[in-house]
């Protein structure tokens, strides 16, 4: 049942990556940036989620609780300290800025922790749980997708409920709008930065477990958080989520029925198909171009 | 029968559910100063977007110059001799005054120093040959409006289309803007204007329509307009200052 | 004085510089990347600086030079020259392709958009049987009408020769339609197209041109080099740093990309070489069995890319118009 197999290994990690294009796709709708560094930062996630299990001996899922708050402080001084002052400047100054912090970052991580890559086994990375069918499901992938389903429930809890969450929520429907109300934008992108960082910095934790460990790790996952939140309609984090599982499965059904060398390709086809026929993506709004 | 150089054929314009032009009809004579008027968010500068190629009609006939020009390219539309000013300026910034219009003396000539002769001209006519060397976005309001002109005039284009020119102008540079108005229409070119500032309407132009909603209310001599009560009622019940 | 004279009197220094320090390969080996980088950034610059649009995916007309001509002259047995010009013509076909998609396209999805189209020709090419999947291509053996290819001379006049080309075809666009057409497109594309530039034309002109130059110089390392594979001629760290070698140097300015190059490409040779870290040791001002001593010793030679990063956020934070930026305005 190779098809209900891929399917289902594709949903579960299309969870995670539905994480990393939240996050993006929040920074990208309330302040209108593309982030560069954001697979460095699911990057230093995995570091996090590594150092916390060798040195700490706490669990990579656990070790959220301490990954999350430090994650969301990174983010938001990184956003008060370099990204608030180019928020007006031209797209391409903002996405060399953050390439030039992912840089910085990633080879850091070079120098500090060297190229070899690190490797986290738990007791059950390389447990399965077998469902009907004959299909199993790792057991690392189900934890990452439950956790993800519980954050993803309370971010939405938390944007459509709290004050501050419906705040951060209507700067990124429409800054202008926002600022003319009465809400402090400044304070929002700040907030915006730092959860986009906790987001993309879980992602890493919870996929730690299962790939491996080095500084270009993020690499991979830059463009592909790209063609999540484009898929999903920039600034749409229901999109996101949605472009994250259907990524996920598009990655799982291309590894088991073309090859693996070639699903990252059809990733990129697709998102220069949603950019040529549909740029607004599934969610988002029209004429945004 | 004269021929009409723009002829506006119930002419509609939908964003999605929003209706922002609905069935607009009217025609432009050659060598007239033809005036569209109406309160804020009345659908001027849509219909505009709309002739001059940037936004395609929903449904209707855009003909100049006895062509359908619905589903023309701006450059193309600029080619057939329409050019627009744009409401909020749009000086080509970190480049001179002077190769801001030589942008537009492109558009009918390949060479450099020909398109510097005309450039000189345009600048000779507005009155900003002083500031040919500055950076454009230097310039104040008033001087990038006649910029504006300028660089559209080196186009030499047959029509006009005029967004708001003499916004945000006081009324010295109003007088000078349309005092070059007039000289390009005895010219020989055409001018249709959006404006809000009704004295500079009524001063200048031979024919106005007045849009509200985006429908057309009314149409007219000047002096029947400033006279029509339902216009009247548009601007007073728009907030608008008539 | 006039631009071309400039252009003239540096290239003639460049020209004679080889012969003046007595043919030090590992020197000219420096100069030819100095030279390669600035010829680089000054295509990219056409498309970059002067057009307005930023090609976060250049390395993949760099690349379809390099493979190109590696296909040709191993499968084919084109000469050099012949591969060159089939990597032209590779180049353009991609540039077509990319400029169809991309150039719709404005702020952020354009930079995205280039990016994508790139991988798939890496991933392509790391894919591919004829392309040497992830092995790459060695080139055996290689001769030009008896120009002897493995010294490194030819390649530094080969280099020296394009970068000369790429500045020339900027000036003599500046000052004519095509350059100030592509000015307005970079500074307002709906002003521009309202003053009769037809966008796409324009856009894809400066393309072709900027692909086919950067092509050359792909053909010219290939066969410097002897062997490529994706890593060394289609990665999105070679893309970047043509356009940070830019930026940093002043974009949009003639000489900008040369700037960044003669500043950065010694740069990394420096770090990259540990010269640092041998000088600390030799003034005994670090002990080289110390910690600091080791750790220059190992990883010195990675911190270039670092210094990259940093100097890449100072100068969008302080000099986002580059170190000629603050001379003159864009011209």
């Amino acid at each position: 049942m190779f098809f209900l197999q891929s399917l289902l290994s594709g949903i579960l990690t299309g969870g995670v990556y539905a994480l990393a294009g939240i996050g993006m796709s929040l920074v990208f709708g309330v302040m209108n940036i593309s982030n560069f560094a954001h697979g460095d930062l699911m990057m230093l996630g995995m570091y996090m989620a590594y150092f916390a299990f060798t040195l700490l001996h706490i669990d990579p899922y656990l070790s959220l609780v301490l990954i999350i708050p430090t994650a969301f402080l990174f983010g938001f001084v990184l956003e008060k300290v370099f990204i608030h002052r180019i928020i007006s400047h031209p797209h391409q100054n903002q996405i060399l800025l953050t390439i030039g912090l992912g840089l910085i970052m990633s080879n850091s991580a070079l120098l500090g922790f060297t190229s070899d890559p690190k490797i986290l086994t738990t007791s059950y990375s390389s447990s399965a749980v077998h469902i009907a069918g004959g299909i199993s499901l790792s057991v690392p992938l189900l934890l990452s997708f439950v956790i993800t389903c519980g954050i993803t429930g309370v971010l939405f809890l938390f944007l459509s409920k709290t004050t501050t969450g419906l705040a951060l929520w209507a700067t990124s429907q429409n800054r202008e709008a926002a600022q003319l109300m009465g809400i402090n934008v400044a304070k929002m992108s700040a907030l915006a930065f730092g959860l986009g960082t906790a987001l993309a910095a879980t992602a890493g934790a919870l996929i730690a477990p299962t790939y491996y460990i080095h500084p270009m790790a993020g690499h991979t996952f830059l463009l592909k958080a790209f063609t999540i939140c484009v898929l999903g309609g920039l600034g749409s984090v229901v999109g996101a989520g949605v472009g994250g599982v259907i990524i996920g499965v598009v990655e799982s059904m291309s590894s088991t029925y073309l090859s693996s060398d070639w699903k990252d390709v059809v990733v990129f086809i697709i998102f220069l198909m949603v950019l040529l026929f549909r740029p607004q993506g599934l969610f988002g709004k029209k004429g945004e171009q | 029968m004269i021929e009409h150089l723009l002829h506006i054929n119930h002419v509609c314009k939908h964003f999605g559910g929003n209706v922002a032009v609905s069935d607009i009809s009217f025609s432009v004579d050659e060598k007239q100063i033809f005036g569209l008027i109406g309160p804020n968010g009345a659908g001027k500068t849509t219909l505009f977007n709309c002739i001059s190629g940037f936004f395609p009609v929903t449904s209707g006939d855009i003909i100049f110059d006895n062509k359908i020009i619905n589903k023309l390219r701006p450059d193309e539309v600029c080619h057939l001799g329409m050019a627009r000013t744009w409401q909020r300026v749009k000086p080509l910034g970190s480049l001179t005054v002077l190769e801001n219009v030589m942008i537009g003396a492109f558009s009918i000539t390949n060479a450099t120093r020909k398109a510097e002769e005309i450039a000189f001209e345009q600048l000779g006519l507005v009155g900003l040959s002083d500031y040919a060397t500055k950076p454009a976005g230097s310039l104040s309001i008033g001087l990038k409006k006649k910029l504006e002109l300028a660089r559209v005039l080196a186009t030499r284009p047959k029509m006009l289309l005029l967004d708001e020119i003499c916004g945000g102008l006081n009324l010295t540079e109003t007088d000078t803007i349309l005092d070059i108005i007039r000289e390009v229409r005895r010219k020989g070119a055409t001018i249709v204007f959006i404006e809000h500032d009704m004295k500079a309407v009524t001063a200048i132009c031979d024919w106005i329509v007045v849009l509200n909603s985006g429908e057309k209310l009314a149409e007219g001599r000047p002096e029947e307009i400033t006279r029509n009560p339902d216009v009247i009622e548009a601007y007073l019940g728009g907030g608008q200052n008539a | 004085m006039k631009q071309v004279t400039i252009i003239a009197i540096i290239a003639g220094i460049a020209a004679v510089l080889p012969l003046v320090t007595g043919e030090s390969p590992y020197f000219i080996g420096v100069m030819i990347s100095v030279l390669m980088m600035a010829a680089l950034s000054s295509a990219w610059n056409i498309l970059g600086g002067y057009a307005g649009q930023y090609s976060f995916g250049h390395a993949a007309y760099f690349g379809a030079g390099a493979y190109t001509t590696l296909i040709m002259i191993s499968t084919f047995n084109f000469n050099p020259l012949g591969g060159m010009v089939a990597g032209i013509i590779v180049a353009c076909i991609i540039a077509l392709v990319t400029g169809s998609i991309v150039f719709r396209l404005r702020g952020h999805y354009f930079g995205l958009a280039s990016i994508a189209v790139a991988e798939i020709v890496r991933l392509s090419a790391l894919n591919f049987e004829f392309t040497g999947g992830a092995q790459g291509i060695l080139l055996s053996d290689v001769s030009l009408w008896g120009v002897d290819l493995n010294s490194k001379l030819p390649f530094y006049y080969g280099m020296l020769l394009v970068l000369v080309v790429s500045l020339g075809i900027t000036l003599y666009m500046r000052s004519s339609k095509t350059g100030f057409y592509l000015q307005a497109i970079r500074e307002d594309q709906d002003a521009a197209a309202s003053l009769g530039i037809n966008l796409s034309f324009y856009k894809n002109k400066a393309l072709l041109i900027s692909a086919a130059l950067t092509s050359v110089l792909g053909s010219l390392y290939a066969v410097y080099i002897r062997f490529i594979d994706t890593s060394a001629v289609l990665d999105l760290r070679l893309s970047i740093e043509i356009i940070l070698t830019a930026i940093i140097g002043g974009v949009g300015t003639l000489w900008g990309p040369a700037v960044g190059a003669v500043l950065l490409v010694p740069l990394a040779e420096v770090l990259r070489s540990n010269v640092i870290g041998e000088a600390l040791v030799k003034h005994g001002i670090v002990s080289e069995k110390s910690g600091l001593g080791i750790f220059f010793k190992d990883n010195l030679a990675h911190a270039h890319v670092l210094v990259y990063g940093i100097i890449t956020v100072l100068c969008i934070l302080y000099l986002p118009k580059g170190i000629l930026g603050l001379f003159r305005r864009t011209k």
